[in-house]
This record gives C-alpha cells, structure tokens and sequence, in this order.
C-alpha cells in the first residue's frame, strides 16, 4: 500500500510545491491587506474584504468587460483566418513548405517586441501607416490616442502575431482527415461549404476545441504587448484585467488585491476550460457526435 | 613543492576575493546615473569596494525597493528613492544624520546640496535620504526659431509684442500658435505619458493659476484644489493641445524628444527634464542641438512654476555595508564628481558644481535650472499617491482631449481623490 504511495511522492512534492503552493499562497495573501512594501504599514487580515471591494470596483469590472471582449473578439477572427490559411495551403504547390514556415514567423515574435513594433507602425507622423494614409491623400490617424482604435490595435496585433498559431493547429488536424473521406463527400455531390459543414468542421472540432482553449488561457494571460503598446491607455480604454492587475499590485502596492484577482482570473480560467473540455471535448460527446454522422 | 605553491596562492586570491567588499546599488535609469558609472572603476580602485549597480526604468525602481528592502533583510546596500516615494520608504532607511563618517571621503554636508532639491530627502522632519540630482522644469525654447528676422516682423505685426522666449503663459499660447498656424512647427510639445509625468503637467498648470491639488494640514491630506482655477489652467491646456503635433495625446519622453529634436519641423517650446538635455545636445541625435534656448517655465496668472523630479539616495536600515555605501555617497556627491557630471551634460544637485563659472558658457541650461529652482514645486507626496495620479491621468486626458467638459474632469479629479484619500483615512 505504502509503495505505490512512496514512487509517487516526489511527483506529488513537485506538483504541490510549483502548482498548488502558488495557488494556495495567493488565496492565503487574498485575504489580507498586504502592502507591497514595508513601509507602507503591516499587514492586516481583512477576510472577504478585497473580494468584496474588487466587486464594488467599477475599474474592475470595465477590466474584466475589456478581456473578455479582448477573447470573443481576438480569437474567433484568429480561428477563422487560421482554419481559410489551413484549408488554402493544405496542399502541395512549388514553394508549399516554405510559405507555410514563413507564415508562422509572428508565433515567434517575443509579445513585448510585436509590441513595441505595433506602437511604433500606429505611431503619427513617423509610423509607416500614417505615412501610407498621407500619401494617399488620407488624413493621418492618431491610432492609439483614441479609446476605440487603441481597443481596435491592441486586437489587430494579437490577431496578426497568434493567427499563424491557429493555422499551425488546424493545418495539422486537416492533414490527418483521410483524403478518401474529402473525396467521397466529393462525388457524393457535397458542394464545398456543405463539405466544411458535415465533415470537415466536426472532424477536426477536437483541434479545433484543444486551439480554442489554448488561445482563451493565453489571451486571459495576455500583459506586455499591451503595456509597451498602450499601457493600458488612453483613459482605461485598453486596461485589460492582467494590467489592471499589475497596477494594483505593483502602482498601488496592493498585494493582497492583486492576489484577488488572480484568484478571480483562475476562476474565470478554470470555467473556460470547463465548459470548453467537459461539453465538448469528452470521450463521450465525441462518440455521440461522430455517430450522429 | 610547486603544488603547495600553486594552493597557497590560490587560497589567497580566494581570500582576497571574499574580503573585498562589494555594494548592490540600485538606481534608476537615465543619462545621468549612466554618466556616472564610467567613473565607478576609480571609486573602486581608491577605496577597493565594488559596486554593483542596477539600472531601471523609475517605476520599476519602485517597484524593485518595494519587493527587495525590507526592515530586517535587504538585497541592496544603497537605493535611490523618487522624491514621491520618499515617505514610502522613509522608515526603512537609515536617517542621513546617523550616516557613518567617511574614511576615505569626508561626509556631504547638506549644506552643498541646492535648498530647493534638499527638500527632496526630507520626511517628518528628518533627512531620510540625500538628494543627488537637479531635476525640475526647465522650459526650452527654438533659438533659430524667434531669431529668424521674417518671423519676428510677421509676429510684431500680428501680436504687436516681440517675439522670444515666453514669458507668460498667453505669450506661449501666442507664440505656439503663430509657428503651429503657419505650419513652421508644432507649437508645443505636452507630456501625456505616464501618469506620474501628467501629475506634473496638472500641477504646473494649477499651481501657475494659483491652486494648490493636495495639502499636507493638522496631520492630513486634504484636497484643496479651487476648482474655478483648476478648469481654467485644463482649459488652457486643451488649447496648447491644438497646436501640438499629432499624436500629443500620447506623448511620452520618446516621442516628445523624437518631435522636437528629430522632427524637421520640431516643436517651438515645451519643458524639459535637465537629465535629457544631454539627447537633445547631441549633434548625433538631435536636429536642433545648439539651437536651443533654455530659460525657466513661462508665468501662469498666479505665478511662475518649476515641478521637481529629484532623486535622493537611501541606506536601507536592513544594508550590512552601511559604511561602504555611504562612502560611495560621499564620492558621488563630492565636488570634484558633481563637475564632472555637468561635463557630462547632466545636473547633479550641488549648488557649487550648477553656478560654477567655468560652465557657464558651455552648459547655457545651468543658469536656467539655477532660476527654475526659485520655482520649484513638488507633487503630492503621499502613500497612495499611485493611485490618485490614475486618477488624475485619466480624467486630465479626457478633459484636454475634449472627451470630457474640463468642469466635469475635474470634478471627477477632486471626488475620486477625495474618495481615495478617505479610504485612506485621512
């Protein structure tokens, strides 16, 4: 009995100490007033209080509106760009293997440099697309001095830097969808949306699903190409939950609030994941779909 | 025989190694520290203690002592502290009076340091810190610009005055307009960056028409800003807004420094914080080096306003190199270093090194830090100032971008500051 316990152990102490100690620690620090420096005061326990002030926030809830609109829009234009790139290039042509490489190249941008890049091209006066727009005869754009195009920026870089991984996904789930079955479906008469409609689509709906939850724990994460961008301006139009985190914790040196709303972001994390894994990804509900077809 | 030899050398270059002495400074980033550091070799040769020194961004100075410095264990020996962080961390430093003497350099007197940067380093009443730079508004002005004959007659006959340097906020406001109209350059350069840089755009403008936003009385923080004068001086904002260059409602340092001295067109007057004159002066750099005039700010209707941003360096109670770090203070703020640094083009905080006649016609700014110093006011110095700068920023953007009536952004102001600062229990 004890054997199989003691193998385990050191697997066991090492997911505690990186993965449930943090967690648990910040549920801990939650429930204190926790000032970032010594000398700010001491610590106070004050229970639900940062749960309860968080909430009456009213900069916390536009934080949360701004991510989760950051999600629902970010990622499905990504989805939709990634699966037409995959179906396009799901083929063998001269030069197929290089542009598929090449395409793949903003995955590899460090976030803070697809940042800084971004901020530099929206930049007035200087930045290659105002010049673009001047030399169009197009007034120039202060991009990200304006609260809807700031949102809209902050969007478009995410969406040119992370497409390239939703291709990358579902170009290696298409790949493994039998030519046979595309075929059949071809001389059966499926014209080509009926195609995506009944084969294709739910074929490859478990990348589909797995490129989705992926995305939506990453955009929740999302922090240092907005910063460099926008830090989280004009106003609060871009304070995303994860910067408005980090001024809590690190401008107003308010550890204990900031752990909150990790808490609060794990939450919303784990409901995701949740929903997406348990409706959609269970063994059971992918033999009820696949026999429904 | 020779292995023998070989060990006991060995032993004692390890010995030597471990009895050096070495400090962990940490400091933030800008030319003049930077300046500073090509100098440490000497100070390391003269007393044999080694310097590590830590550069970054002031926020993350911040941020670094808030994480690194406590009361009984600290990573650095000596950390500079913003002057608005000063109270943060007043009761982890060591008080300047009980600084040990020095063996090597004798100990600052802070006497030598400029009475308005001292200020800087005080807290209830004691010096927490030394204040080690001479950072405040200094305006700068385009000699080409008001010197050039057809642009001074065409401004004479349009505002029947001359033009020049500014010296009133309606003659900045005049002049920024006639360079913006013609399309010659922008007419000024804002600061709407971080939020501790647009605190001190707010209050130079209040202060100028005479309001004062945070009051320090009877042990409490009040806001006492007249609201009436507060619109007025964010009114007067929006309107140099106007004739700022594109993208002003986001300009920070960078682009601020990219507009004026890298812009064929450039900018004809803005502030300047001193420790970024030497970019601006750099022929490599900038297009307008030498062609600028530096004078203190221009006068509100109330008054003439200079905002501080001084550094002051601090011994962490915690440091167990008190001595060291303290000796490398003295060498850092002696005369013979802080003249070496005005050669370096940046502006330390000794009187005697800023009024040195020797500088004074290579380094024309000295003598405009010098008059803005009679100006200088501080920004609220508080613990929850972080958030009330937020604050500030936001509704100070929408009120002199036009997203908001100027009454109603301050308005906005004032209750969300009084709201922070009950909360606070004050």
């Amino acid at each position: 009995m004890a054997a199989p316990l003691l193998f385990l152990a050191p697997a066991l102490v090492v997911v505690f100490a990186v993965l449930i100690f943090p967690i648990l620690f910040s549920l801990f620090v939650s429930g204190f007033n926790w000032p970032l420096s010594a000398g700010m005061g001491e610590r106070s326990f004050v229970g639900f209080g940062n749960y309860v002030e968080l909430v009456h926030d009213p900069e916390f809830w536009n934080s949360l509106r701004l991510q989760l609109g950051f999600i629902f829009i970010a990622i499905p234009v990504e989805l939709v760009l990634g699966y037409g790139a995959a179906l396009l290039l799901n083929r063998e042509f001269f030069g197929a293997r290089v542009v598929r490489t090449l395409l793949l190249l903003p995955v590899f941008f460090l976030p803070i440099i697809s940042g800084m890049t971004w901020r530099f091209m929206l930049q007035p006066r200087y930045g290659p697309l105002n010049t673009l727009l001047i030399k169009l005869g197009v007034p120039e754009v202060t991009w990200l001095s304006n609260p809807t195009y700031a949102y809209a920026a902050v969007i478009i870089q995410d969406v040119w830097r992370m497409w390239p991984f939703m291709f990358m996904l579902l170009y290696a789930g298409l790949t493994n969808i039998p030519n046979e079955l595309i075929e059949a479906a071809h001389i059966d008469g499926a014209g080509f949306w009926r195609r995506q409609r009944s084969l294709i689509v739910p074929l490859l709906m478990p990348t589909i699903l797995t490129a989705l939850l992926l995305r939506i724990i990453d955009a929740l994460r999302i922090f240092s190409e907005v910063y460099v961008m926008t830090e989280g301006g004009p106003g609060s139009a871009t304070l995303l939950f994860s910067l408005f985190t980090n001024r809590v914790a690190f401008g107003y040196a308010k550890v204990g609030m900031a752990s909150a709303m990790a808490i609060f972001l794990l939450i919303l994390s784990i409901v995701f994941a949740a929903t997406l894994v348990r409706r959609n990804m269970s063994l059971d509900v992918l033999e009820e779909k696949a026999g429904g077809r | 025989m020779k292995r023998t030899a070989l060990a006991i050398l060995l032993s004692v270059l390890a010995l030597g190694f471990v009895a050096a002495q070495t400090i962990n400074v940490l400091l933030w980033d800008d030319p003049y520290p930077k300046a500073l550091q090509q100098m440490v070799p000497e100070f390391e040769k003269a007393t044999g203690i080694k310097v590590n020194i830590e550069m970054l961004q002031p926020p993350q100075v911040y941020t670094k002592t808030s994480v690194a410095v406590g009361k009984d264990s600290s990573d650095y020996d000596l950390v500079a502290m913003d002057e608005g962080n000063v109270p943060i961390f007043s009761s982890l430093m060591t008080p300047y009076s009980t600084w040990p003497a020095g063996k090597k350099f004798p100990k600052t007197d802070p006497k030598t340091v400029t009475p308005a940067m001292l200020d800087v380093g005080m807290w209830n009443g004691q010096l927490i810190g030394l204040p080690i730079n001479g950072n405040l508004y200094v305006w700068m002005t385009r000699k080409d610009l008001i010197e050039n004959p057809q642009y001074r007659k065409d401004f004479k006959a349009k505002y029947n005055y001359d033009l020049g340097v500014p010296k009133t906020f309606q003659q900045m406001l005049d002049m920024g307009t006639f360079f913006n109209d013609r399309g010659i350059a922008a007419g000024f350069g804002p600061f709407n960056g971080g939020p501790a840089g647009v605190l001190g755009e707010a209050i130079f403008m209040w202060e100028s028409y005479g309001t004062t936003f945070i009051t320090f009385a009877n042990g409490t923080y009040k806001v006492t800003l007249d609201k009436d004068k507060a619109v007025q001086g964010m009114e007067l904002y929006k309107k140099l807004m106007t004739i700022s260059p594109k993208g002003a409602e986001t300009m920070a340092h960078v682009e601020r420094q990219a507009a004026f001295a890298a812009d064929p067109k450039g900018v004809f007057s803005m502030f300047i914080w001193p420790a970024q004159i030497a970019a601006y002066e750099d022929p490599d750099k900038s297009l307008v080096s030498g062609k600028i005039v530096y004078s203190a700010p221009p006068t509100g209707p109330a008054k003439r306003v200079a905002v501080r941003g001084t550094w002051a360096l601090g011994i962490p109670l915690a440091s167990k190199q008190k001595q060291a770090a303290a000796e490398f203070v003295y060498w850092w703020a002696s005369k013979d270093i802080a003249s070496r640094l005005v050669e370096a083009n940046t502006v330390p905080a000794r009187t005697d090194a800023l009024t040195d006649p020797k500088f004074a016609k290579s380094k024309p700014w000295l003598a405009a830090i010098a008059d803005s110093m009679k100006y200088a006011t501080a920004r609220p110095r508080l613990k929850e100032i972080a958030q009330i700068q937020d604050v500030v920023k936001k509704y100070w953007i929408m009120g002199i971008t036009g997203q908001m009536p100027c009454p109603d952004a301050v308005d906005a102001i004032m209750n969300e500051t009084n709201a922070i600062l009950a909360k606070a229990g004050y």
